[in-house]
């Protein structure tokens, strides 16, 4: 693969959490890379590890976290700079994040302070990266503002948080992560919090501004229905690990893990006929403590292979272009005829 | 009609302050037949769950009544019965939650969170009954009896959604009202719940009123569904119908914004204009004028009536007659 159009490549990634049970294996080494303008879905149900990959990327993790692996970023066209090498408080860092990778987070009623404005605390980004003038950073916010459908960005700009709706916020979350006109934009569930109607316009704009900007997107959500509007490629996640990834179509069309095909067939496809019942994994996530060996989904799985999948950790396997499993299964062609659950 | 269990006629709730007043629920009509789902969706805000928790009278509604016919035909009015008489009938409406994490009392045992509502109606019914039922339930709904002495804390988002569902249930309920009950759960989980439900309907013949804004689980779970927008009743129709067909301009923007779970599935979104507004300050003659695209002179004055078209299609829109407006086009996906 060519090196020059990747902006971000993450290389077995390990975070473990110490809690007083013992240790807590939350992101079990991930890898993947992101190249310039493209979209990557990271898909999974809570608990297996999404955000806290996104911020480690970051370095904002809570120091509990021990974090291994490297994560190449390439900072200054070309050059690819280890993340994970510079320390968390260093002006290096400190430069790339918020300027050349940011982030919008989930919940936009928590992520303002409510005592300053709307304004400032846009303003804050501007005036770290951009520029010092206040006049001239408040005229780069304004127009950020106007960008992402902000009406009355004027006025806006110096109303507090209590003030915007819910929608209305995740806008001015967005302007805050792109006033610096980033590299990578890493989108943490940016429309879980919002109803459908919002939702549609926040993913359509987030869209735009990539083309304008020609950013890449790490795009983190549960929800099949965004990520197969929005993504170029996704990488499904199940306890710290990433068990399948290919490109959209490919995986909403030919799903090859157990996991990622139960997913898909728990969700009811809008518009078509109503089947009879949905069908559904059994069980639940288990607790990353303690891990037994072998496949992390063996207990949940409907053609596990005794003797194998619980013995030994299934490795990556290419099974066509850009389409990698991570299953025993699969690669033994040993597979029971799996049901189709279209 | 024999077969209606609850008739809602003209439910109306307002929540007033010192100067404000809030319509929450405006006028809300429509009938559930028994052993039938009817799904309610709409934005947050819209009156939702307003609307469910007035049925169930977990508060008191302002005005109209909700008919309730039991199981010898007797029909009460269950908005203004009075107490003793409700206190008899009201096990038959239960409700289920929507977030599994608070509506479980973190101090009580998972059995005794189960046996209260038995307590609270039979009072004089001995412990062991008691227990025996909760178990039962327990099985049911897909618990194991021998968790039971253990608390909320000890369980997983889709096991507390459970014992929320026995809860309702231990009182052998005929009608569920189910706000927003798999909205906090994981889609693997939530596939679990949404199957559980349906089982639970066909083996004790239960009727719900299934709130929520996931559409796609909406036209997965119910048999009608009504369209919700600030506090009224837009539209009222069979599932399939609504969804393929939709007539009233709010439900067609609703529909093209729902993000489908399919790549090359590909809809022009109809975009709305605005935000939701006020509740407390509604615009003029249709709530929904100022954001419809198809708005004429007559809708910014007069408010549209919910009105009965073919096929049992209620509306509220002065255009829906001439207006030929998107939804799901169900034979395409038959044809592929």
């Amino acid at each position: 693969m060519n090196t020059e159009d990747t902006i971000i490549r993450v290389n077995n990634l390990k975070i473990n959490i110490t809690t007083d049970e013992g240790i807590l294996t939350a992101v079990r080494g991930v890898s993947f890379e992101i190249k310039k303008g493209e979209t990557l879905g990271l898909v999974g149900e809570s608990g297996c590890g999404k955000s806290l990959t996104c911020k480690a990327i970051l370095g904002i993790n809570e120091p509990i976290c021990s974090t291994e692996g490297q994560i190449f970023f390439d900072a200054n066209n070309g050059g690819m700079i280890d993340l994970m090498k510079l320390p968390p408080k260093g002006n290096e860092i400190r430069d790339i994040r918020g300027k050349q990778i940011s982030m919008i987070f989930q919940e936009p009623m928590v992520c303002f302070s409510p005592l300053y404005t709307i304004g400032n605390q846009i303003n804050e980004c501007t005036r770290l990266h951009i520029t010092k003038d206040k006049k001239e950073s408040k005229r780069i916010t304004i127009e950020m503002m106007k960008k992402v459908g902000i009406a009355n960005a004027e006025k806006r700009y110096d109303q507090y948080p209590h003030e915007f709706s819910g929608g209305m916020l995740q806008r001015a979350l967005i302007a805050m992560a792109l006033v610096c006109s980033p590299k990578l934009l890493i989108a943490d569930e940016p429309t879980t919090a919002l109803d459908v109607t919002i939702q549609a316009q926040i993913l359509e704009l987030i869209k735009e501004l990539q083309k304008e900007l020609k950013m890449s997107v790490l795009f983190v959500t549960h929800d099949l229905g965004t990520v197969a509007k929005m993504c170029d490629r996704v990488a499904v996640m199940y306890l710290g690990k990433i068990v399948e990834s290919a490109p959209v179509v490919d995986l909403y069309h030919n799903p090859q893990h157990p996991y990622t095909k139960g997913l898909i067939g728990s969700v009811h496809k809008i518009g078509t006929k109503r089947q009879k019942r949905l069908f559904s994994i059994k069980g639940t996530v288990p607790l990353a403590l303690n891990l037994p060996p072998g496949c992390s989904f063996y207990e949940r799985c409907d053609c596990r292979i005794e003797g194998v999948c619980n013995v030994k950790e299934p490795e990556p396997d290419y099974i066509a272009d850009g389409h990698v499993v991570c299953c025993h299964a699969v690669k033994s062609g040993l597979r029971k005829e799996v049901k189709n659950f279209e | 009609m024999s077969d209606i269990i609850l008739e809602i006629k003209h439910l109306t709730k307002q929540f007033t302050s010192k100067k404000i007043c809030v319509k929450a629920v405006t006028d809300i009509s429509f009938n559930v037949k028994k052993g039938e789902t009817i799904g309610i969706v709409g934005e947050s805000g819209c009156g939702k769950t307003t609307l469910g928790r007035c049925i169930a009278r977990g508060i008191q509604a302002t005005s109209g009544s909700v008919i309730y016919t039991a199981e010898d035909g007797t029909k009460y009015d269950f908005i203004n019965i009075d107490k003793k008489t409700l206190k008899t009938i009201r096990k038959d409406i239960q409700m289920i939650f929507q977030d599994p994490y608070s509506s479980l009392d973190p101090r009580m045992t998972v059995l005794d969170i189960i046996e209260e509502p038995l307590k609270a109606n039979f009072p004089k019914m001995p412990k062991k009954e008691m227990d025996q039922r909760a178990m039962e339930i327990a099985e049911k709904v897909g618990l194991n009896p021998s968790y039971l002495k253990r608390y909320p804390h000890a369980f997983s988002g889709g096991q507390r959604q459970r014992i929320g569902i026995a809860r309702a249930l231990v009182l052998q309920p005929r009608v569920i009202i189910c706000d927003e009950p798999v909205s906090a759960l994981d889609v693997s989980i939530q596939a679990q719940v949404i199957n559980l439900l349906k089982d639970l309907q066909q083996d004790m013949g239960l009727t719900y009123i299934f709130i929520s804004h996931d559409l796609s689980v909406v036209e997965h779970i119910s048999d009608k569904v009504g369209v919700m927008y600030l506090g009224k009743l837009v539209e009222f129709a069979e599932t399939e119908r609504l969804f393929s067909n939709p007539m009233h301009p709010y439900s067609e923007a609703l529909l093209s914004a729902v993000p489908v779970a399919d790549p090359t599935v590909k809809i022009d979104r109809i975009p709305l204009k605005g935000e939701i507004p006020n509740p407390a300050n509604p615009p003029s003659g249709c709530y929904f004028h100022e954001r419809c695209s198809y708005c004429m002179d007559i809708c910014t004055r007069e408010a549209p009536e919910l009105r009965k078209l073919a096929d049992d299609h209620e509306v509220a829109c002065h255009r829906a007659e001439e207006l030929k407006l998107r939804g799901f086009s169900y034979e395409q996906e038959q044809a592929k």
